[in-house]
């Protein structure tokens, strides 16, 4: 019931952002995540409007109770949690890859938005701007 | 109307997935370096989400010594036509 009432309707229009950066990368193990989200930061910070979207591993960003890892690795989970400070608020995540990993829309740390083939297909499609992490 | 350029070899299915998440129906997918291992026919799967509306760089192929064991279901390009496919898209959008 979650799934519904946060997937989006096949006509709402998707507003065009000045930047959509594409999440691919599981925290961790690799700096793509970290540097993705640095990149809409940074983008965010000098008042550009900024929106990510969460497909593959990606999604992994969002589950909630991350912590730093043994070595003392920071992780992404807490620059995650400042997004919202800096008015990133459109968060989407391709539905598919939630279930393809058995988690839900409760796992996550945030409030977002799900996406099937075809919304993801019209967001994409309606940013003159995107980067792949 | 998106030019998608893709890099990577069809062993990384995930990609290949987000991929055909977000390829419409005006898109076209050009690939180039390692993905030119997903144009050999036993590959065909990988690439059936985009509708035959698939190129392959001739130069990575023919480094790759794969001129001549291609499908004839994607087209080969040079770097002149890859040129060109990014000036008849607004849009380009590379996935790696």
């Amino acid at each position: 019931m979650q799934d519904d009432e946060a997937a989006l309707a096949a006509d709402t229009p998707i507003a065009p952002l000045d930047l959509l950066v594409i999440l691919r990368h599981p925290p961790h193990g690799s700096s793509w995540l970290r540097e993705g989200v640095d990149v809409a930061l940074v983008a965010a910070a000098f008042g550009q409007s900024v929106g990510l979207l969460f497909q593959g591993d990606g999604v992994f960003a969002l589950v909630e109770g991350q912590r730093a890892g043994p070595l003392g690795q920071k992780g992404t989970h807490a620059q995650l949690a400042m997004l919202e400070m800096y008015d990133i608020e459109r968060l989407w995540v391709s539905a598919s890859a939630l279930r393809a990993r058995g988690l839900t829309p409760a796992d996550l740390m945030l409030p977002v938005q799900l996406l099937e083939a075809d919304a993801l297909e019209r967001l994409v499609h309606a940013q003159p701007h995107t980067l792949l992490f | 109307m998106m030019l998608h350029l893709l890099n990577r070899s069809p062993q990384f299915d995930g990609l290949y997935w987000d991929l055909s998440e977000a390829f419409g129906a005006d898109d076209h997918l050009l690939l180039i370096e390692d993905a030119c291992y997903a144009a050999l026919p036993a590959a065909a799967a990988s690439l059936a989400a985009f509708g035959g509306r698939v190129s392959v760089l001739s130069e990575d192929a023919e480094s790759r010594g794969l001129l001549g064991r291609l499908s004839d279901d994607v087209a080969l390009v040079d770097m002149a036509g890859f040129v060109a496919l990014t000036a008849t898209f607004p849009h380009s959008l590379s996935w790696f």
